[in-house]
């Protein structure tokens, strides 16, 4: 015990010692050519598995922990997105697409269970506890949006081999999830400081949906050191978002655009109809100028437990212009420059508000912006309510090197792909190539139990294009199935690409952009008009054969007439009748 | 058959004759067999509709109702009122079965230094003065002379033998009896030389009183009353005063809550002068303190999930040694409940947490020099839409205690009036406000040492007694614990009770809601384990009842929650018609016209045959 005890303490003193903190905070502000900026908030936070697993958190939040606990999550990835990443003009991803997910709502995690089975119910527990925490519609990840991906996802947990058997990967999207402030709030909840002070004060429901690409992102994660001895579980919270500056830079309370006023326009001079009278407005060389207030409404408060146990200010706030670009702080921040000339740092104070300006004194230079590795985009071909395509442009920037990468489509089960006519060729010619495919790891859907699961090893050789397509049909679903908005049709998630590591280069992901399949749908009226129909049919044929059975047929001078003044006499007579017995009836009582 | 055939062709010869000559032509007669077979064939459609399309029509349309043992139920619930009326013969397996919650005590009394026939003498004596103060017959207490070696042999080596024994602990010896359960109480007597009068000690951590008395005082055989005796049995009947007026208060609210829902249900004519003799009426007083007791104790659930949590306003302290600190305040306790209840434990540090808007902020009180909080502000004192302080996963409530240290600038932060920095929010959880003990030390600013936490540890202690409905006194924790066993068994009891019963009439209200078979198995669980509870509570053996009241109340809220049951089957009356309508509509109205054309022509022939 006493050993024990000392053990304890070592590693303790262990703890302390190492620099390492437990709990940090960044922001990156890159501005990206012309207008726009893109902003990384990333958190992070770590403690011992040991008091993670005692139910003592710190900085890891408790409503979170318990959750995965309680589901046997070892790894848990969660992203809420909203917008399109511009390839074209915002360049390579952030953080090389690995924390971002698809259009709406991506979970993805290693659940520890016996079975595949066993596995698949703490998965349904831990979506639904999700959902309930961060206000999604996560528990609507049943089993048809459900799948194991083989290639797609590998675990960045470093556990150790024994228990990995029992570690099972789940994968579920909900591409028509509409991310909104009801979700940030929970995520803002999930930090130490909350968004009252450090870089998290700065997000808001207002900046961030209103952003033109935005993704939020939880990773939960567990470290051993080499050894195995010392384990640890880490959570990174991370919130990128591309912001018009323009948009952005509206003041609040008169958010209308208004025209410029033309001496304040900047016009493109090298248009041929450029002249005094006509302007072509230019905002490519206007470069960007702005305080973080313009920009986010309101300047930092501060920072956020960025003190280590020396004393020493950690820096909280970073941004990639080239040197020579003017940045002017407020509040006594710390300035650090990098060595490569690309940006800048500054720590922020505990409890002093942080102001920056981008000034638009000097050159107005940005960084280059670094290439994506690979262009994907995806649409719909096909015709009819019946018959559709799916069509994969998959473009190969490089002039050298030919690039692998895994491709990863989950279908709902009600679009029924036809393997056999899955296709890839160069766009440059119009015979397939069966070079480019190497391998296919394809599950076919089950109605209405499970969706398809189609992973490809692929290859793109230097400065090419290849064109993947297969075809589809489409289901036709049952009437409760359909959801309240029918017509706008069915969202199916974005793909999923995964660049395989390259020698020292880490991983890069890929998704695409998510799409909208319109299927056939019924008059919602329908059942009653089917009712009503055979209910007339039924009835006709039952009348035709009970007449014929119950009536008796003579001829039609044998017929007895109406006979329209006897009728008339009968009712006068009834009549007559009866007033008389009404009035005889008041005499009587009048009498008595 | 024949008859019918009879009047139908004597009902179309009338009609031929009765006919005016007037009509220009008439069809012929219809022949009797044709008449027969229009019968025969509306007849055989009727047949078709009510022997096959009803049928059938219930049978798709039906909703599954499990029988349920009713009267059984609504018994329990209404605390099984026996009533000798004349459907007593109905009620004649009930009253086999009917419970009356009673909790028999046993004391032993240990009397080393007094001869046997003289302890008995005593005990018989200690007993008659019991039964005599004692005025709730549910709750007794029986005293038994326990018989030690040292009755003939007074030595005091020996003694101090026994007394090790019995330090070794209480609640070992608790936890390691299965099932039957040990004396509530052990009375030692000692003879003190010098004493004036009989004194008494309660040992605070085992289940034994000691009581000295003078020499002089030992009882002889021949008299027949004796001051020590009722030393004793006034002693004892203080000890489980408070104990027996929960009890009487549970037993007796229980009774009213039946007896109003029974009003409420239906004008049964149970005659309600014939209550159970148990129902001591309490003193208003009393009655006002046990309800606050009560709604601020928690309901009872095998497990707790106790979530233990920092909060303060800005960003230190950041860390707090609750780990440490836990394991040596509060775990022991938590320990020694675990007779009665499990607990997990959690705990969180939150920083930033700030005051919701509809609480003052902190008035200075110059005179005190601290900073006060309004105590009408204590209510909403819990920032419940920013705190994250949502219950725990898993079956069970969870108790929350939150320790919070106010900012630097407010502190000390007391309640105004009566300066208070602890409180308890009823069946929630416990407040306590840790004001940094001084205000130069700055070193250890960012963590909360072991020591600064232990008095909010002990606070949370007693709040967590308070909240499992334990007894203020006596203040030995054994003897609280045992009280605690026994008032859990009498309110599980009662609750599943009132379950069963709130189940009865809710099947008996809703004629539409499907029962399932499993909610069938669970009432017969519940109801068996209610019985075997209430044989369990007769015998004095309060564990075995607590556990039989566990499994009654969790299978009783089973059965009341099943899911399915929640769902109704409901069509509203639109769409019913909307369905029915259009097949019903047509093919209806021709078979009914049929039937009552023919049941007419059939009147008419009979009130033809019967003058002819």
């Amino acid at each position: 015990m006493k050993r024990f005890f000392c053990l304890l303490l070592s590693l303790l003193l262990g703890l302390l010692v190492s620099a390492d903190p437990d709990y940090k905070e960044l922001l990156n502000l890159q501005p990206l050519n012309p207008a726009s900026l893109l902003a990384s908030f990333n958190f992070w936070s770590k403690a011992s598995l040991q008091s993670y697993e005692q139910q003592h958190f710190k900085y890891i939040p408790r409503s979170l922990g318990q959750i995965l606990q309680h589901a046997k999550t070892r790894e848990l990835h969660l992203r809420f997105s909203t917008g399109r990443w511009d390839d074209e003009s915002w360049g390579a991803r952030p953080w090389g697409g690995t924390k971002e997910g698809g259009t709406g709502v991506e979970l993805w995690a290693w659940v520890e269970a016996d079975s595949d089975s066993g596995s698949f119910a703490r998965w349904v527990t831990l979506n639904n506890a999700l959902s309930g925490l961060f206000c999604a519609s996560l528990n609507f990840i049943d089993s048809t949006r459900t799948t194991r991906p083989r290639m797609t996802f590998e675990p960045t947990s470093s556990v150790s081999n024994t228990s990995s058997e029992n570690m099972y990967l789940l994968h579920g999207t909900l591409p028509r999830e509409v991310v909104c402030t009801e979700n940030l709030t929970p995520f803002l909840k999930l930090l130490p400081c909350k968004g009252k002070a450090g870089i998290a004060s700065l997000l808001d429901g207002h900046k961030l949906f209103d952003a033109s690409w935005q993704s939020m992102a939880i990773d939960v994660r567990s470290v051993c050191s080499e050894d195995g001895s010392e384990c640890s579980i880490e959570m990174e919270q991370t919130v990128d978002m591309v912001l018009d500056v323009d948009r952005s830079k509206r003041p609040r309370d008169n958010p209308i655009p208004r025209p410029i006023p033309s001496e304040h326009l900047h016009c493109d001079i090298s248009k041929p109809y450029a002249s005094n009278e006509a302007c072509f407005p230019s905002d490519a060389d206007l470069g960007q100028s702005w305080t973080i207030a313009e920009i986010f409404g309101r300047p930092i408060q501060g920072s956020c437990l960025s003190e280590d146990s020396q004393g020493q200010l950690r820096d909280s706030v970073c941004i990639n212009v080239p040197l020579d670009r003017e940045v002017n702080p407020y509040g006594d921040a710390v300035e650090t420059k990098n060595e490569a000339g690309s940006g800048r740092c500054f720590a922020i104070p505990a409890s002093k508000p942080f102001e920056m300006v981008l000034s638009h004194i000097g050159p107005q230079t940005f960084n280059d912006i670094s290439q994506p590795p690979l262009y994907a985009s995806r649409s719909f071909t096909g015709h009819g309510q019946e018959r559709g395509g799916v069509q994969t442009l998959l473009t190969n920037p490089s002039r050298t090197s030919s690039i692998e990468f895994v491709y990863f489509e989950t279908l709902p089960w009600f679009m029924k792909p036809y393997l056999h006519t899955l296709d890839a060729r160069l766009s440059t010619s119009s015979t397939s190539s069966p070079e480019i495919i190497k391998e296919t790891f394809y599950r076919p859907a089950l109605d209405r139990r499970r969706g398809t699961q189609l992973e490809l090893l692929v290859s793109v050789p230097a400065a090419s294009t290849v064109v993947l397509t297969y075809d589809f049909d489409k289901a036709i679903l049952r009437y409760t199935e359909y959801p309240p908005d029918a017509n706008r049709g069915f969202d199916v998630a974005p793909a999923v690409i995964r660049l395989l590591p390259v020698e020292g280069q880490a991983e890069v992901y890929i998704r695409t952009s998510s799409l909208l399949l319109p299927l056939p749908t019924p008059d919602f009226s329908m059942p009653y008009n089917v009712i009503i129909l055979t209910s007339t049919v039924m009835a006709l044929a039952f009348g035709m054969i009970f007449n014929l059975l119950v009536r008796r047929f003579v001829g039609a001078d044998e017929v007895e007439g109406w006979n329209l003044a006897a009728l008339k006499a009968k009712a006068r007579g009834r009549a007559m009748a009866l007033l008389d017995r009404v009035l005889r009836k008041g005499k009587e009582k009048k009498v008595q | 058959m024949a008859q019918d055939i009879g009047t139908g062709s004597e009902d179309a010869n009338f009609k031929m004759a009765s006919r005016p000559a007037t009509a220009p032509k008439q069809p012929p007669p219809e022949s009797s067999k044709s008449i027969k077979t229009r019968g025969l064939v509306i007849l055989s459609f009727w047949a078709v509709v009510v022997f096959l399309g009803l049928p059938v029509w219930l049978w798709t349309t039906s909703i599954y109702r499990a029988s349920l043992p009713l009267q059984d139920m609504l018994d329990w619930a209404d605390g099984k009122v026996f009533v000798p009326n004349s459907n007593a013969a109905r009620h004649a397996l009930n009253v086999l079965q009917a419970c009356k919650p009673t909790f028999p005590l046993q004391i032993a009394i240990e009397a080393p230094f007094l001869q046997e026939v003289e302890a008995a003498h005593l005990v018989r004596m200690t007993q008659h003065a019991l039964d005599d103060l004692n005025e709730f017959s549910a709750h007794h207490l029986r005293l038994r002379l326990k018989k030690t070696f040292l009755s003939q042999d007074p030595q005091n080596a020996s003694m101090a033998v026994t007394e090790d024994e019995y330090a070794a602990g209480y609640l070992k010896d608790y936890g390691a009896t299965d099932g039957m359960d040990v004396e509530a109480l052990t009375v030692r007597l000692q003879p003190k030389t010098g004493a004036q009068a009989a004194r008494a000690e309660l040992q605070s951590h085992s289940a034994k009183l000691d009581v000295f008395y003078a020499s002089n005082q030992a009882p002889s055989v021949s008299s027949s009353s004796s001051t020590l005796a009722t030393f004793i049995a006034g002693k004892l009947q203080e000890l489980f005063a408070e104990e027996q007026a929960i009890i009487a208060y549970i037993l007796q609210s229980a009774q009213t809550m039946g007896q109003a829902s029974q009003i409420a249900l239906s004008a049964s004519s149970t005659p309600r002068e014939l209550r159970p003799r148990f129902h001591r009426s309490l003193n208003p007083e009393l009655a006002a303190k046990m309800d606050s007791r009560m709604t601020r104790s928690l309901k009872y659930a095998p497990t707790y999930h106790i979530t233990v949590s920092l909060f303060t306003p800005s960003a230190t302290p950041s860390s707090w040694e609750i780990e440490s600190a836990l394991a040596e305040y509060f775990t022991p306790l938590l320990d020694s409940i675990s007779g009665v209840s499990n607990f997990t434990v959690d705990t969180q540090v939150q920083l930033y947490a700030a005051f919701s808007p509809s609480v003052q902020s902190p008035e200075y009180d110059t005179e005190q020099q601290t900073w006060t909080l309004r105590e009408e502000d204590l209510s909403g004192f819990i920032n419940a839409a920013e705190w994250p302080l949502s219950p725990s996963i898993g079956a069970g409530p969870t108790l929350n205690f939150v320790l919070y240290v106010p900012d630097r600038s407010t502190s000390p932060l007391v309640v105004k009036g009566s300066r208070a920095s602890s409180w308890l929010i009823p069946q929630w959880g416990g407040v306590v406000i840790l004001n940094p003990q001084d205000t130069n030390a700055t070193s250890s600013e960012a963590t909360l040492s072991k020591e600064s936490i232990q008095p909010a540890l002990l606070t949370f202690s007693h709040q967590l007694l308070s909240f499992l409905g334990a007894p203020q006194t006596p203040p030995s924790l054994p003897l609280q614990i045992q009280t605690l066993t026994r008032l859990r068994a009498a309110s599980l009891l009662l609750s599943a009770s009132s379950t069963m019963g709130s189940l009865a009439r809710l099947t008996v209200a809703l004629p539409s809601i499907a029962i399932p078979e499993t909610v069938s198995s669970a009432v017969d669980t519940t109801l068996m384990h209610l019985r075997t509870t209430c044989d369990s509570l007769k015998g004095g053996k309060f564990r075995d009842a607590l556990e039989n009241a566990r499994i009654a109340e969790i299978q009783a809220e089973k059965g009341f929650f099943e899911k399915s049951m929640v769902g109704q089957v409901y069509f509203p009356d639109e769409h019913k018609i909307a369905v029915y309508l259009p097949l019903l509509g047509p093919v209806g109205v021709p078979l009914l016209m049929s039937a009552l054309k023919e049941l007419r022509r059939l009147w008419a022939s009979r009130k033809i045959r019967q003058p002819g």
